[in-house]
């Protein structure tokens, strides 16, 4: 086990590499000029020259590239915002709890609703409520998350004088404040990511329950409770976990319209103005940070299927 | 009659007449009143150093706190929104030693907010020479002094600007909360930078109580502010909302006082509004701004100046304000902005055979102009633009793609991405066309000589016209107000037939709040410090 580890972590490192270069070489190849971004319809040439030269921006590209990969390699430093002029780590930092918890709430909500329409979708196959959940699986694929985030904020202001929008609150320092302004933003996501867990939930359920092991059980006699949650889920559930870590980009890059939606501040917007602002460093350095966090996700998942199938081990 | 019913009616007749002074109804509820905590939803500044940035954002939220050397006129002070008089803040007076010296004198015993490290210090002369000087060396619109030559510092309470040469849009400057706030001299030094909550010390009428990044900043009224009485409120908080849906929304939902630091609604979402909330007060305002087709003047087949009439003449104005504007819009809408109208010189006051090109829609003799200028069959033209602008934009490019269509032109749409638009069509490095709003601005100059001065990046349409240099050189160099005014007019006559710019109706703004914000009126300029100092709540 160990030695795949060790691989594995020796194989992050040329993947990372890669999305640095990547990313950096996308950020100047995006059309527009950040330094007239910066001063827009004001934009005097010595100004102009002099902010480039401040930012480091008249510098060759491969100097930037360096200069950048080399202060997180060496000091571990991951740069300033052009714009905030802030630390990028230290805001990412203070952000991060923010998307960490919405996308744990999302994934949880998603998780949990997906499995339960799944579970009763296969055991229940053929059936009226079978037929419902893969209408609500396939209403849940096609009804875009931001669409129906700006649905929740707007009709009820309409209609009730109401919107579930608030003034953020820290977990620390009021958990059930926090959770009141978490839930919405987290059940409007995670529904409409369910639909594909309920699909994938209800094909491998499907599939495990014409096993010869599940034939056994049933002619053991056991309830079906039993066989359903003890023997056959633990093995159905390795896809939808798969699909879970596949899915971890989407609740990041998800988190950006729904951050900025339900006033949220977390790293999705922090990207998402920097991205728009073209503040290099930032984009490139949580592009960077995410991209470790995703790769190192993988590896953990990899590493689950061992503990939810004792069959599978690592040479 | 007997003495005591004489007595009785002159006992009525003064009690009548008592009743009579006291105030009624409408004028007791008019009364400001002290306290509350006024609250708007808006988008985060991305820097707190209001010499650095250049985001309005910034510049509105340093408006709570710094005070300038002169400001515009807000509340009751003002005539009207776009009323730019110069009215006295940190300096109490000025007087033009000659028409390059001008020396300003401050106001005695006006304290820095009373935090570390500049714990309620007097402002002086010194820390005016500074903050002048840091913004000429360090910001972005720093080209607005560029003609200062010096600052120095008299006395105590006096500061001399010395000028290259006469500088008429100087005080205008000077007053924009955009540009030159009087900052305290020791906190670069001792906490680094200005871009930190923290540094936000100043004079002004609000002082920062927190800011949680992303979330929300509050501030408190600065209980030794300068004027006395004012503030009114108890504090301010913007409630950081990027998304303008979920503004609306909090405003709809009655979360917020206002939903925007203007109260801006645009006249679609402030009709949906009073639908479903009648009791939130609006008020329809023609905004500083403008928007416009821009050509390259300097290229075929817009160096004619007989396409360019063609293409102002093809132009519906009348029309896109009844179908689009709710008929609310302004038609005469440049060089010199609607709202301007101490500057303005109205279409109807020119020349009606020049003012049709401002103003007027003739596609016939549009056809014919460009019959006469050897384009019989038309020609294509491509027209970069920006389609993300708020409404109305996206209906104008479409309108002026089909106005332009019945003259014959025929109108390649060239979508571009906002950075590339903002640092490359915005500033004229496009080919042929384009169309788009652009950056309002406080002084004459800026819509003058930026946009028709050779070289200048606001003149998108590569004017380079050596009669109305000497105009627009002119203009800034007059420091009579009359005479200024005069040469300002003459411009505007000149420009009415060169058409080197299209422009379009300007649309309104609905200025919306809820019926307990009182005493806030609406002002061009980016002082929301100032604006909400006269603010009340009725609560």
């Amino acid at each position: 086990m160990r030695p795949y580890v060790l691989r594995r972590l020796a194989l992050a490192v040329p993947t990372l590499g890669l999305v640095s270069v990547i990313v950096f070489s996308i950020m100047r190849l995006m059309p527009g000029d950040v330094v007239i971004r910066m001063v827009e319809g004001h934009a005097y040439a010595p100004t102009i020259d002099a902010l480039r030269r401040e930012l480091g921006l008249d510098r060759p590209a491969w100097v930037q590239y360096a200069d950048w990969i080399g202060g997180i390699v060496l000091r571990g430093d991951f740069g300033t915002s052009f714009w905030t002029r802030q630390p990028i780590w230290d805001e990412f930092i203070q952000r991060f709890p923010v998307t960490l918890e919405l996308a744990a709430l999302t994934i949880l909500a998603s998780v949990v609703i997906g499995v339960l329409v799944g579970i009763v979708s296969a055991i229940r196959q053929d059936s009226a409520a079978d037929y419902l959940g893969r209408v609500l699986a396939i209403l849940a694929l096609s009804v875009p998350y931001f669409g129906l985030a700006v649905l929740v904020v707007v009709l009820p202001s309409i209609y009730f004088k109401w919107t579930p929008i608030w003034t953020y609150v820290p977990l620390s320092t009021s958990p059930l404040e926090n959770l009141k302004i978490m839930l919405v933003p987290a059940l409007v996501f995670g529904v409409t990511r369910a639909g594909p867990i309920m699909r994938i939930m209800r094909s491998a359920l499907l599939d495990i329950l014409r096993q010869d092991y599940i034939r056994t059980a049933w002619s053991k006699g056991l309830p079906e409770r039993a066989i359903v949650l003890r023997h056959a889920l633990k093995n159905a559930l390795i896809p939808v976990v798969s699909l879970i870590g596949l899915q971890t980009p989407l609740y990041i890059g998800g988190s950006v319209i729904i951050e900025a939606i339900f006033r949220l501040p977390g790293v999705g917007l922090f990207f998402f103005e920097a991205l728009t602002r073209l503040d290099y460093p930032v984009v490139q350095s949580v592009n960077l940070i995410i991209a470790t966090m995703v790769v190192g996700l993988n590896l953990a998942i990899d590493l689950s299927y061992a503990f939810l199938d004792p069959r599978i081990r690592y040479r | 009659m007997g003495r005591r019913s004489g007595s009785a009616v002159h006992a009525v007749i003064v009690l009548v007449g008592f009743l009579a002074l006291l105030p009624g109804p409408d004028a007791l509820a008019q009364t400001p009143k002290r306290g509350g905590v006024l609250r708007i939803a808006d988008r985060e500044a991305p820097n707190l150093d209001p010499h650095l940035a250049v985001s309005f954002l910034t510049h509105s939220w340093a408006s709570m706190v710094y005070s300038q050397l002169v400001r515009f006129p807000y509340g009751p002070e003002q005539k009207h929104p776009a009323d730019f008089a110069i009215v006295p803040d940190l300096a109490e007076k000025w007087k033009y030693e000659s028409p390059t010296s001008v020396v300003f004198t401050l106001r005695k015993g006006v304290r820095f907010h009373n935090k570390p490290p500049v714990d309620g210090r007097e402002v002086t002369a010194d820390d005016v020479k500074y903050s002048v000087e840091r913004f000429m060396a360090k910001s972005g619109f720093r080209s607005r002094l560029e003609p200062v030559q010096s600052v120095e510092v008299v006395d105590r309470y006096s500061v001399r600007m010395t000028l290259k040469e006469p500088y008429a849009p100087l005080l205008n400057h000077l007053a924009n909360a955009a540009y030159v706030v009087i900052l305290p001299r020791e906190v670069e030094e001792k906490l680094k930078d200005f871009n930190r909550p923290e540094a936000m010390i100043g004079t002004g009428p609000f002082m920062v109580k927190s800011y949680q990044k992303g979330v929300q900043i509050a501030f408190e009224r600065n209980p030794d502010y300068f004027m006395k009485g004012v503030p009114y409120l108890d504090g301010v908080v913007i409630e950081i909302t990027p998304d303008s849906t979920a503004r609306v929304s909090l405003l709809r939902a009655g979360k917020v006082d206002l939903g925007h630091m203007w109260g801006y609604l645009a006249p679609e979402e402030a009709k949906s509004v009073k639908q479903t909330n009648p009791e939130i007060v609006m008020t329809p305002v023609v905004t500083i701004g403008q928007g416009m087709i821009y050509m390259r003047s300097d290229q075929p087949p817009f160096n004619d100046v007989r396409v360019r009439r063609a293409m102002a003449l093809a132009i519906d104005r009348t029309g896109w304000n009844d179908s689009v504007l709710y008929g609310e819009g302004c038609t005469d809408a440049g060089p010199v902005p609607c709202a301007m109208k101490e500057w303005k010189l109205e279409a109807s006051k020119i020349e009606p055979a020049k003012a049709k090109y401002l103003v007027g829609y003739d596609p016939v003799e549009a056809k014919r102009l460009l019959a006469e200028a050897g384009h019989r069959n038309g020609f294509t033209t491509p027209m970069f633009h920006w389609p993300g602008y708020a409404p109305p934009w996206r209906t104008y490019f479409d309108l002026a793609g089909d106005n332009l269509g019945k003259i014959g032109v025929a109108v390649e749409f060239k979508p571009e991405e906002y950075g590339k638009y903002i640092s490359t069509t915005y500033l004229g490095k496009y080919e042929k066309m384009a169309m788009g709003p652009i950056t309002p601005f406080t002084e004459v100059d800026d819509w003058l000589y930026s946009a028709f001065f050779p070289e200048q990046p606001n003149n998108r349409s590569h004017v380079a016209d050596a009669e109305l240099n000497k105009m627009l050189l002119a203009q800034r160099r007059e420091m009579d107000p009359k005479k200024r005014l005069a040469i300002v007019h003459d411009i505007q006559r000149y420009l009415a037939d060169k058409a080197y710019y299209v422009y379009t109706p300007h649309s309104p703004q609905y200025v919306s709040h809820v019926p307990a914000v009182k005493g806030m009126k609406y002002h061009d300029g980016f002082g929301l410090g100032p604006r909400l100092m006269f603010t009340w709540l009725d609560k």
